[in-house]
């Protein structure tokens, strides 16, 4: 199959731009989402190829302009809406989490809500509502599916099968993200299910699972404990509902050792949730460390960000405190 | 569409959610209800407003909503009392009925939380171009809420086929509306918007229709939404198990106001609707809410099992 090399926000207009071809009741709506092209470009040349109609800018209301985005999905088309900010989402959980994640439950099947909320969650020196990683609070809402890519070919590939589901789904995606590259297969089929994490490198020693940004961050964590003799095997969560634990339970059944790793805060965070499924699962006894954010807002302010923020460092002394005397 | 409802068909309407509701509530099993005796006018003028085409959404109080709709009664009783009959196979229950190849597109028990729903619905049926419009029906409560200004202001700024139909019985739970909300007319709430507005006596059918029709018909041609409140009055409290607030006279006083009382006053007076004609309607009436009751009463309740399906 041959690629081509596309930025993280080029990935999502592509996927976009294929299935807003391939399916006339694809809208999108969000604000700066027309002429202006997303906040970070991931929207750009939607609007000039498909028109105000179906490329929708709203007004800053994002309550009514999920709950909008999911009473049209229910009434037959298809949308995506885009809430700039993940900080933002809290203003629409209401419909979100009332409306659609329930929607198929309490009519007994009669309706459904083909909608994708896209959002972008992560801090990037814009201070304490504009940096939040709040994912974890929807992986406990039966009825939605939460998705978080770390990677261009994931972000193309995750995005056009959430665009076909039949159920809401949240899409995260990071501020961090956006100007990466990597290769991004060139093909229309839709070939990267919900659920399937991934092992990004291989190792022997511990598990590291993260989703997101933070797959760069393990990643580089585990570079720098390769030459102090610790394999690290790195997973992408992609999905955090459903999550995909039998691939984690299956690393960990060989590791015997796990570190989860998010931007997010500890308490009741991805981390807890994926160690503890991860326990359930496994008759073995296993070593589990979680690194996150520390519990505090996430200041503009550079130097308090960073201290709040996790990163390879403290990844690498968690896992090494984490295996000592193994 | 007939250009003017029959009004036997009106008062039959209202008379079967009246009855329908006196029977649920000699249900031992009913549990918590939100009735709409006293608000039939609101439902069955709103209703006789709206064509094949459109989609209702109503608030939790959606029994009368529901039945004006044109849901099957055996239907509406089997989904209030949690039988796998009902249109949502009893997971709905009161508070989020929904029938949407009826036009009742559902109710939604969080006050202003269908309002944006109803919206979207509305920008599928605009973009549709079918000249479909869609009506909501919230409660004056409703009226406090940023989902209601939110959608209002997108409903004008792109012109969705929707009614906004605020169906004011003058309380949120115990809170009068003079506490609830500052506007004195809750219609005025679309001014600043440029919607078109009316406030009309909701205990009269015929005011409610030919203002939701008007609107209807304004939407239909593409020229936006209108904002209907109906001034109604709630017979019970809140639902089945909330405590009554007012006294026995601003009770009775309610109940004179009575939809049915004065539309059936009225038909008997011009002849249309003799004493016989009455009586034949109500036996009609009654005849169908045997049959919902006796259908949902053997009708089956979920297994166990259903608590885990149509969840994703």
């Amino acid at each position: 199959m041959s690629s081509r090399r596309l930025f993280f926000n080029e990935a999502i207009a592509r996927a976009l731009a294929e299935e807003m071809e391939r399916e006339d009741k694809l809208v999108v709506l969000g604000q700066d989402v027309g002429a202006y092209g997303g906040a970070y470009k991931e929207f750009a040349g939607l609007y000039e190829r498909f028109g105000a109609q179906r490329v929708r800018d709203t007004p800053v209301a994002e309550a009514a302009t999920i709950g909008i985005a999911l009473g049209a999905a229910a009434a037959g088309l298809r949308t995506l809406v885009s809430i700039t900010y993940m900080d933002f989402l809290i203003l629409g959980l209401e419909p979100l989490v009332n409306y659609a994640a329930k929607a198929r439950y309490k009519t007994g099947g009669a309706v459904r809500v083909p909608a994708v909320v896209k959002t972008t969650a992560g801090a990037k020196g814009q201070g304490v509502a504009h940096a939040q990683c709040i994912e974890s609070w929807l992986m406990g809402v039966p009825g939605l599916k939460v998705v978080a890519p770390s990677n261009p070919a994931d972000a193309y590939g995750l995005l056009k099968t959430s665009l076909r589901e039949e159920g809401p789904v949240v899409f995260v995606d990071h501020k961090r993200l956006f100007s990466t590259a990597g290769e991004v297969p060139e093909t229309n089929e839709v070939s990267m299910p919900l659920g399937k994490a991934a092992i990004v490198r291989p190792g022997t020693d511990v598990t590291l699972a993260a989703h997101s940004y933070a797959v760069r961050i393990a990643v580089e964590a585990a570079e720098r404990l390769e030459p102090a003799g610790v394999s690290c095997e790195v997973i992408d969560l992609r999905t955090l509902a459903p999550l995909d634990v039998e691939s984690i339970g299956e690393s960990v059944a060989r590791t015997r050792a796990l570190v989860t790793l998010e931007e997010g805060q500890p308490a009741c965070g991805v981390g807890s949730e994926v160690a503890f499924r991860v326990r359930e699962r496994l008759d073995v006894g296993i070593r589990v460390a979680r690194v996150a954010a520390r519990p505090a807002p996430v200041s503009s302010n550079a130097v308090l960000e960073a201290e709040v923020l996790p990163d390879a460092a403290r990844v690498v002394e968690t896992t090494l405190t984490l295996l000592e005397g193994r | 569409m007939p250009d003017r409802p029959d009004p036997v068909d009106l008062l039959r309407s209202m008379l079967l959610i009246r009855k329908f509701e006196e029977a649920l509530a000699f249900q031992p099993d009913r549990g918590f209800q939100l009735l709409s005796s006293g608000e039939e006018a609101v439902a069955v003028g709103v209703c006789a407003a709206l064509d094949d085409r459109d989609q209702l959404l109503s608030s939790g109080r959606s029994i009368g909503p529901a039945l004006a709709r044109g849901i099957e009664p055996h239907l509406v009783m089997a989904e209030l009392l949690g039988k796998i009959s009902g249109p949502n196979r009893g997971k709905g229950g009161r508070g989020h009925l929904a029938s949407p190849d009826d036009g009742f597109f559902g109710a939604h028990a969080v006050v202003g939380g269908n309002l944006s729903i109803a919206a979207g619905v509305s920008l599928a049926a605009q973009l549709e171009g079918r000249g479909a419009v869609v009506a909501c029906i919230f409660g004056d409560g409703a009226c406090g809420a940023g989902a209601l200004h939110e959608t209002l202001n997108i409903a004008a700024l792109w012109k969705l086929p929707l009614i906004f139909v605020c169906d004011n019985n003058g309380f949120s739970i115990s809170t009068p509306v003079a506490r609830g909300v500052a506007a004195e007319r809750l219609s005025d709430l679309a001014i600043p918007f440029g919607i078109p507005r009316r406030t009309v006596d909701g205990m009269d059918v015929f005011a409610v229709y030919e203002a939701a029709r008007e609107f209807a018909d304004v939407a239909r041609r593409g020229d936006g939404p209108g904002f209907l409140e109906c001034r109604s009055e709630r017979f019970a409290s809140h639902s089945t198990s909330t405590r009554e607030t007012r006294s026995n006279e601003e009770l009775a006083a309610a109940r004179e106001r009575c939809p049915i009382l004065h539309l059936g006053a009225r038909l008997e007076a011009d002849g249309t609707l003799d004493a016989a004609g009455r009586s034949a309607l109500e036996k009609d009436v009654e005849e169908l809410v045997s049959r919902a009751i006796r259908f949902s009463g053997e009708a089956p309740r979920p297994s166990p099992d259903d608590a885990l399906s149509d969840v994703v």
